[in-house]
C-alpha cells in the first residue's frame, strides 16, 4: 500500500514501470511514485522524455504508464504521434486535468483545448470518478493494450487520492 | 571514417544479446543495412529521443543497451543525457554518431562543433565520456567504450556520407515494435 490509492489501483492493475513529470493535482501519485523500487519509477523531466522512456519500458516487456500535468501534452504530441501512434506502442497516462475557467492563466487555453486535442488524434479518453479508480486503471489497460494506442485518464484536482 | 562505416564496425563489435536502439533516419538505414537483428529498435520519427527510449530499455532490462544516436539528435533531447545521468544505469552505452550537421536534412551545419558532447555527459553524470575525433582510431575508441563503467557516452566524430545512400527499413512501424519486443520477452 503506498500513500496514493489510485498508485496501488494501477500497480494491482498490472503497470510495472511509471515516467513522469509532476503535476500540483497529482501530488499524491507521484509521492507513492517516489516510494516504488528501484528501476519503476523515472523522474522525467520533461514530458515528451517520459513517454519516449515508457516506449522503451514496453520494448522491455513492462506496462508502462506515463503520468503529467495536461500542459505537457504540447510537448508529447511529436512522439505520441510518430512513436506511440505510429508504431502502435500501448500507453496508458494518467494526465491532470487542469485549466478550468477558475484556474490560473497559463492552465486555461491548453487546459481547455485538452478533450479536442485527445479527438484530434483519435486518443482515447475517460474523466477520473470518485472512487473510480480500479475500474478506471482496468480500463487504462485495456484501452491503450487493445488497440495498442495511448490512452488517457483525465484526474481532476479532487480526484488525486 | 563514415557514419555509415562507424556504425558497421560497433555493431560488429557488440554481443548478440546486447539490445540497440538505433536513432531515426539515416542512422537506423545504415544499422539495418549493416546488420539487422532482431533486437535491434529503429526509430523513424520522434528526434531526440534516443537516449530516453533506451533509459527505459536500461531501466527494465539486465542486458546491455546499446544508444546510436547522432549529434543534431543528441541536442534536440539534451533533457535525455540528463536523465541517463542522473538515473546512471549502469548497463547504457550511448555512442554519438557525430558528423557535425543535420546530414539527413541536406547538411546544415549543427551546434555540436561549438558544445562539448562528452564534457556535458560527464557533467550530466555519465560514469566515462570520450570524444574521438575524426583521424583518430574508432575502433579503440569503442572498444574502450564497450570495455568502460556504464553508463558510458563515447562522442565518435565521422566524416562525408556513403557514396550508396542506405535504403529505408522495409519493414512498417507496427511490425519493428512488435519484432523487438518479441525478441526481448525470449531470454
Amino acid at each position: 500500500m503506498s500513500v496514493s490509492r489510485r498508485l496501488d489501483a494501477l500497480l494491482e492493475a498490472g503497470i510495472g514501470f511509471v515516467a513522469g513529470v509532476p503535476c500540483s493535482y497529482l501530488k499524491k501519485l507521484f509521492a507513492g511514485c517516489a516510494e516504488l523500487p528501484a528501476g519503476f519509477f523515472l523522474p522525467a523531466v520533461r514530458e515528451d522524455h517520459a513517454v519516449a522512456a515508457c516506449a522503451g519500458a514496453w520494448l522491455g516487456g513492462r506496462r508502462a504508464l506515463a503520468a503529467m500535468q495536461n500542459s505537457g501534452l504540447g510537448y508529447c504530441l511529436e512522439v505520441l504521434t510518430s512513436l506511440h501512434l505510429m508504431y502502435r506502442i500501448p500507453l496508458p497516462m494518467v494526465v491532470s486535468d487542469r485549466g478550468a475557467p477558475t484556474d490560473y492563466e497559463e492552465h486555461r487555453i491548453l487546459g481547455q483545448s485538452t478533450r479536442g486535442l485527445l479527438d484530434l488524434f483519435g486518443i482515447p479518453w475517460r474523466e477520473a470518478q470518485p472512487g473510480g479508480h480500479e475500474a478506471e486503471s482496468r480500463w487504462l489497460i485495456e484501452a491503450s493494450e487493445h488497440e495498442r494506442t495511448p490512452a488517457v485518464l483525465l484526474v481532476g484536482k479532487e480526484a488525486d487520492v | 571514417m563514415t557514419r555509415a562505416e562507424s556504425i558497421a564496425l560497433a555493431l560488429s563489435l557488440l554481443g548478440e544479446g546486447d539490445i540497440v536502439v538505433a536513432a531515426d533516419g539515416a542512422i537506423s538505414r545504415e544499422a539495418y543495412r549493416a546488420l539487422d537483428r532482431a533486437r535491434t529498435f529503429y526509430m523513424l520519427g520522434s528526434m531526440g529521443q534516443v537516449a530516453s527510449i533506451a533509459l527505459g530499455l536500461a531501466m527494465t532490462r539486465p542486458e546491455r543497451i546499446v544508444a546510436l544516436d547522432g549529434d543534431g539528435n543528441l541536442l534536440m533531447g539534451f533533457g535525455g543525457l540528463a536523465m541517463v545521468g542522473g538515473l546512471k544505469p549502469a548497463n547504457l552505452y550511448h555512442l554519438v554518431l557525430d558528423n557535425g550537421c543535420y546530414a539527413t536534412t541536406g547538411g546544415q551545419p549543427a551546434l555540436s562543433r561549438m558544445v562539448d558532447l562528452a564534457a556535458a555527459a560527464t557533467g550530466a553524470g555519465y560514469k566515462w565520456a570520450r570524444r574521438c575525433l575524426s583521424g583518430g582510431d574508432a575502433r579503440a575508441a569503442i572498444e574502450s567504450w564497450l570495455a568502460a563503467r556504464g553508463p558510458a557516452l563515447l562522442d565518435l566524430e565521422v566524416t562525408g556520407e556513403d557514396p550508396e545512400p542506405a535504403p529505408r527499413v522495409p519493414m512498417t512501424p507496427e511490425e519493428m515494435a512488435t519484432r523487438a519486443r518479441a525478441a526481448l520477452a525470449v531470454r
